[in-house]
């Protein structure tokens, strides 16, 4: 990555995030931290630098391991029947649970034996809104092959392309906060929670309560897929590790 | 299209004790899910720190615990930190983790008490407590770690204190550094842990900063 003159204060704003998420009182104290790697540092400051560089099919390893490996063992836990319920937190504008969406519908052979709830939520109201528009330009799609952008958007003006209706409607959006036990309450409890690069932003107590919270949002044997860069076991002990081909994810232990 | 679109389901059965009688009595008696869900309310509650702590002597559910621990951390009062600080004494490996997680939590408030836990008469203690002081901001944690090496007489609980120095040491860290080497000549993997955390200050001292 290259950062000209221009975006100086791109960086130094990040770099202060990342000096208050370590609670680092100095750039010196911060960065010998940085130097050291303390707790895979480098990785956190990086991310900061890509955190809003959100789009569709991101991490899409995850999304093989939702079909291939954890909504099948959902399925033998659950009664016959009940939906599949997934939650997408912080969802930003949408991306990720529209990805959800169009990877089930593109590669899980059983979408149409199961009704599949897909929320997504996020504390910023702005992007809730964003989300439910469901408009994106060019950038957004750089990891989606051609052929699903022309079954699953349809062109606009100025280079952007909007979500087709039957998909746009097929994702509820939320505000949520995930530390605020009241609002993760009122969602209920879900088979599959996507809750990628955000808990590394969190300081101990809040990534706590957050841990606490999704762990009340999943029916007991449900799944927690993190960003790459995120360890859960770091987080709290709440949850087993659960090691799949292709990802390794997290699950509250059923009961 | 298979997917629904429905309004997000019923509440989990967790929902929280409404008043604080109701769930200091769960705390005490209920259900794993009420005790856990109790114990998460009472973090909204300051005064049920002696509820929590009476809890977390008896609760037997590692979930539980973890609820209670982080109530407690939450909360960050001098009388939450005394009850967990209790648990660094823990024979129970688990619970000293959990109490070292939950004091690193509640930052500030549990800062004024570390330089006591550093001077602790229980070696076991002193080690635990340099991995919580590493958490404090360098320009403090450096001059206790310091102060410790100075007089502290178990290896283990130096190579602790030096392992931290090697992280977040500046040159003022060096001389005490070689007294505790001097110190500890005829303990090996002591000396090395200690030129090691030298040469690393060293080097970052040398490099330019940005």
């Amino acid at each position: 990555m290259t950062f000209t003159q221009a975006k100086r204060y791109y960086v130094e704003r990040r770099v202060v995030e990342r000096m208050t998420a370590t609670g680092s009182d100095s750039f010196e104290d911060y960065f010998g931290r940085l130097r050291s790697d303390v707790y895979g540092e480098i990785e956190h400051f990086v991310n900061a630098f890509t955190v809003n560089e959100t789009y569709f099919y991101r991490e899409e390893h995850q999304l093989a391991c939702l079909s291939s490996d954890l909504l099948p063992a959902r399925l033998q836990m659950k009664p016959p029947g009940e939906p599949i319920r997934i939650w997408s937190v912080p969802c930003s504008t949408g991306e990720e649970p529209y990805s959800i969406a169009i990877w089930l519908l593109e590669n899980w052979p059983l979408v149409d034996q199961h009704d599949i709830e897909i929320v997504g939520s996020d504390i910023d109201t702005n992007a809730v809104s964003a989300a439910r528009a469901g408009m994106y330009v060019k950038r957004a799609f750089m990891r989606l092959p051609p052929y699903l952008l022309e079954k699953y958007f349809e062109p606009e003006q100025d280079d952007a392309w909007k979500i087709i209706d039957d998909l746009r409607q097929s994702v509820h959006f939320t505000t949520a906060n995930i530390v605020d036990r009241t609002q993760t309450n009122a969602h209920g409890r879900f088979d599959v929670i996507f809750c990628r690069n955000v808990l590394i932003y969190f300081d101990e107590t809040s990534r706590r309560r957050a841990a606490e919270n999704l762990y009340e949002n999943l029916f007991p044997g449900g799944f927690i897929c993190l960003g790459h860069t995120e360890s859960m076991s770091r987080i709290s002990p709440l949850f087993d590790v659960a090691r799949f081909a292709d990802a390794i994810v997290y699950q509250r232990p059923p009961e | 299209m298979p997917l629904v679109r429905k309004p997000p389901g019923p509440p989990p059965t967790t929902a929280p004790a409404s008043d604080l009688a109701a769930m200091l009595q769960l705390l005490a008696g209920g259900s794993d899910e009420e005790r856990w869900s109790a114990a998460r309310a009472a973090a909204d509650v300051p005064d049920s720190v002696a509820a929590l702590g009476e809890a977390l002597a008896r609760e037997t559910s590692t979930r539980v615990r973890q609820a209670i621990f982080t109530s407690l951390a939450r909360i960050a009062t001098p009388q939450s930190v005394d009850v967990v600080r209790g648990y660094l004494r823990s024979d129970d490996a688990h619970a000293r983790t959990d109490a070292c997680d939950a004091l690193i939590a509640m930052g500030e408030a549990a800062w004024p008490y570390l330089g006591t836990l550093l001077r602790d008469h229980d070696a076991d203690v002193r080690a635990l407590a340099c991995g919580l002081v590493r958490n404090m901001p360098s320009e403090v944690a450096v001059p206790l770690f310091c102060e410790l090496l100075n007089l502290e007489p178990d290896a283990n609980v130096c190579a602790a204190a030096i392992d931290a120095l090697a992280e977040i040491g500046g040159p003022e860290a060096l001389p005490v550094l070689e007294r505790c080497h001097e110190r500890f000549r005829a303990t090996p993997f002591l000396a090395f842990a200690i030129t090691i955390a030298a040469d690393r200050i060293r080097a970052q001292s040398a490099s330019p900063r940005a």
